[in-house]
């Protein structure tokens, strides 16, 4: 059920949250989320809603610490311990959780662990900045941190940026509207596009990549990137669609990145609320770029290092950070007068190495790496029994997905589209949408091996 | 009228959720009864999808067309009245063994599908070669395997599923051997399904219309891991065996190799009810029995491509059903070492 995709979630659950979320006055609504909220956990993860529950319960007790002390200055050093402690226990719950799966193996790692201990985390940092000016109710905070729509995958919403208050919200059919169609369209870019082009890259893993010829492994490259993008774009727009539903304000984590003029600015655009929590609460603290180029490239590595690490234990993670680093700060140092006298340049930059960083980001054995990557720039040799034909033959089958792909990264099409969004056509084409995609996923789950067709 | 503009979306969305749901509720006592569906967990419109997946379009809710698919519950009046109460029989099988397989396995035309299809558009089929026996008929001579060169493909021409396709593209024969081959074809569909193509106009022709313009030497056959989910082994074989027998009577000549299906990996069939090494060899050990060693050859790819535990080896395979591309060479060698050569 903790799924967006699946049908308990979109018939029942949802549905039925939201019913019972307007029936409620509104001073009770944060009551009615927090609820659904724990119920809609404790249905995918029985036992890690124990942990949930804890660990929202310290964060609480901490964050009134960090408060009590904060605007005292001969008490101010309490309230920096306890924003350590907090610190300490929620970073390293999650590196415990990332660290056992890399190295013992256990694979076990509770859902939303990496979004809500973020969460947790700029919670604390904020009371003890003053920014979130007094630590709210429990209740409050509760539902900040365990709200439904972000809890598995975010957005990493901050406190303030939420209207957190029940009775502070806007309620309104035009609400509603906007954000079932957020909803929608977010459902359609996940399950039309984004589940298609997966099977592309299911069916290159299948070949074996020493025989993938090398425009294939470059299709595979590009259409994982769509794939990766259209995925997690899909489902941040259904997440802060469900939000906007709820009364509170859309949460931007995709800002059309694949049109981004520069390294540096397609990761200001993707993903956009835990760039900015690297930025805020790792890069700035460290002096950001403005304490000299050896400190800055220090504090860029940093950033890149627990980037990788968040993303996944594995070393290919470090890897593909890594990789990142050094482009960014070639970016940074020389590329970037380059790319503002010719943003055409940086355009093909980002498009010809995002998706060589995705290619990292996406295989996580090494050795099946090196030879992806040896696929792609067949210097160093031929492939093994390779098939000239198959880029061909993948291309018939994906071109509509791909074409579809690539209109749909553009942010004019977009915007006219949400800009439009009231027009009888344009509603029309919402709902087709939503029910083309309903359609899949009913035929997809009715076969185990949608990925598979023998 | 201005609450509606104010959220057409909503409104479009909800009334469509009425109607497709009132479909559902009306059709699950009728054209959707079968579908194993669970009122807790999904909504009534996914029975509508579910249908439409299936090929059986809401609008049959008025009762007019009632497919042949829905065998369980179904009345014998539903199969019209030329069939046969063993077809019946077999009908209520397929259904029991797993409903919703059917319609993934029946579902060819998916996003893969549309464009698996395999064949090969000029091969130079070299029919020097196929004159090759002329037995006589009533000495019942039978044959053993040995050894071939490559341009014993020359006049052959493969059938299969994904596997085969598989071959088509990395074993190396395309260029000598015809390939009616696409992913999810089964041996219920495998005469009907445009899988072949025209070699003069180069149309899309099903096997039977592509058996009946050529003769080829050798026919060789490997069906049934999409069918594992439908129907028992008895069902399974009796289309199997028909198959085989059409076959015959198109290519009166041709040598027909009846291949095993290839097993899947130990990790794959350990947790697979129905795709598993298990029931792959119970098909296999029927399909086995077709071969009368005159002019149908059982051969089993099997004994090369698995452990001793008798399960596809862990390497050959990334998703534990289809041989990496690298590895079906080694199908290939095998074939070479199972030809039968019938001198005159």
């Amino acid at each position: 059920m903790t799924a967006f995709t699946g049908m308990e979630f979109l018939f029942r659950f949802l549905p039925a949250f939201l019913a019972v979320y307007y029936i409620t006055p509104k001073k009770f609504r944060n009551t009615t989320l927090l609820c659904g909220s724990i119920l809609f956990y404790a249905v995918g993860e029985p036992y890690f809603v124990l942990l949930l529950a804890a660990a929202v319960w310290l964060n609480y007790v901490f964050a009134s610490k960090v408060e009590r002390y904060r605007n005292h200055h001969k008490e101010k050093k309490k309230s920096t311990i306890w924003l350590v402690i907090a610190l300490v226990i929620d970073a390293g719950l999650l590196t415990a959780f990332k660290l056992s799966g890399a190295f013992l193996g256990t694979g076990i790692l509770p859902l939303g662990l990496s979004f809500y201990t973020f969460k947790m985390i700029s919670f604390q940092i904020d009371v003890y900045k003053g920014e979130i000016k007094e630590v709210p109710a429990f209740q409050r905070t509760a539902v900040y941190f365990t709200m439904f729509p972000q809890l598995v995958s975010g957005p990493i919403m901050r406190y303030n940026e939420g209207i957190m208050a029940a009775n502070e919200r806007e309620y309104s059919w035009e609400k509603v509207e906007e954000g079932l169609w957020y909803f929608s369209i977010g459902l359609g870019t996940k399950v039309l596009l984004a589940d298609r082009l997966a099977i592309l890259w299911k069916d290159i893993s299948v070949i074996g990549y020493e025989s993938i010829s090398t425009p294939l492994a470059w299709l595979g490259a590009v259409g994982y990137s769509m794939e990766l993008y259209f995925d997690f774009w899909g489902y941040s727009l259904m997440a802060s669609g469900i939000c906007v539903m709820l009364g509170m304000p859309f949460i931007l984590n995709f800002d059309h990145p694949y049109a981004a003029k520069s390294i540096g600015e397609f990761w200001r655009r993707w993903h956009i609320t835990l760039t900015r929590f690297f930025r805020d609460y790792i890069y700035i603290p460290l002096g950001g770029s403005r304490v000299g180029d050896s400190r800055t490239m220090r504090n860029l590595l940093v950033v890149w290092l627990v980037t990788g690490f968040w993303h996944g234990g594995s070393l290919n993670y470090i890897l593909w950070g890594m990789v990142l680093f050094v482009l960014i700060l070639v970016e940074k140092m020389w590329l970037w007068r380059i790319f503002r006298k010719v943003p055409f340049l940086g355009r093909c930059y980002v498009l010809l190495f995002i998706p060589i960083t995705w290619v990292f980001f996406a295989i996580t054995d090494l050795e099946q790496l090196s030879i992806y990557l040896g696929r792609m720039f067949p210097f160093a040799g031929e492939g093994i029994a390779v098939n000239p034909g198959d880029v061909v033959k993948n291309l018939r089958m994906y071109w509509p997905y791909l074409a579809g792909g690539a209109v749909w990264c553009v942010p004019a099409v977009y915007r006219f589209f949400e800009k439009h969004r009231k027009n009888p056509v344009s509603a029309v084409i919402t709902v087709l949408v939503f029910w083309m995609s309903v359609y899949c996923l009913v035929s997809m789950g009715n076969n185990p091996f949608a990925y598979l067709k023998f | 009228m201005e609450w509606i503009k104010k959220c057409p979306v909503f409104f479009l969305l909800t009334v469509s959720g009425v109607i497709f749901s009132i479909v559902g509720i009306v059709g699950s006592f009728s054209m959707y009864r079968g579908y194993g569906f669970q009122v807790l967990k999904q909504p009534f419109l996914v029975l509508m999808m579910e249908g439409i997946d299936k090929g059986v379009m809401p609008w049959e809710a008025c009762g007019i067309t009632i497919p042949v698919w829905n065998g369980e519950n179904g009345t014998a009046g539903e199969y019209g009245a030329g069939q046969n109460i063993e077809d019946l029989a077999e009908a209520d099988g397929e259904d029991t063994a797993d409903g919703t397989l059917v319609a993934a396995v029946d579902k060819a035309a998916g996003i893969k599908a549309a464009d698996g299809t395999m064949e090969e558009g000029d091969a130079q089929a070299d029919m020097q070669e196929e004159a090759l026996s002329e037995t006589a008929a009533e000495e019942p001579v039978t044959y053993e395997f040995q050894d071939v060169t490559e341009d014993y493909f020359n006049d052959a021409v493969f059938i299969g599923d994904s596997r085969t396709v598989g071959l088509f593209e990395y074993g190396g024969i395309e260029e000598r051997a015809d390939f009616f081959a696409k992913i999810s074809l089964t041996i219920y569909d495998v005469f009907t399904e445009p899988v072949a193509k025209d070699e003069e106009t180069g149309e899309k022709i099903t096997v039977e219309e592509a058996l009946s313009k050529k003769q080829y030497g050798k026919v060789y056959l490997m069906l049934g891991i999409n069918e594992l989910g439908t129907g028992n082994t008895d069902y399974f074989m009796r289309h199997y065996t028909e198959a085989v027998e059409k076959i015959r009577q198109l290519q009166p000549d041709a040598v027909i190799f009846v291949e095993g299906i290839m097993r899947v990996t130990g990790e794959k069939s350990g947790n697979d009810p129905i795709f598993n090494n298990t029931n792959i060899n119970e098909k296999n050990d029927a399909i086995a029995t077709l071969a009368d060693n005159r002019d149908v050859f059982y051969i089993d790819v099997n004994e090369v491509v698995c452990d001793e535990n008798g399960d596809l080896i862990h390497e050959y395979t990334i998703d534990e059903i289809h041989l990496k591309a690298k590895y079906y060479e080694i199908w290939k060698e095998f074939l070479l070492k199972h030809g039968i050569v019938k001198e005159k």
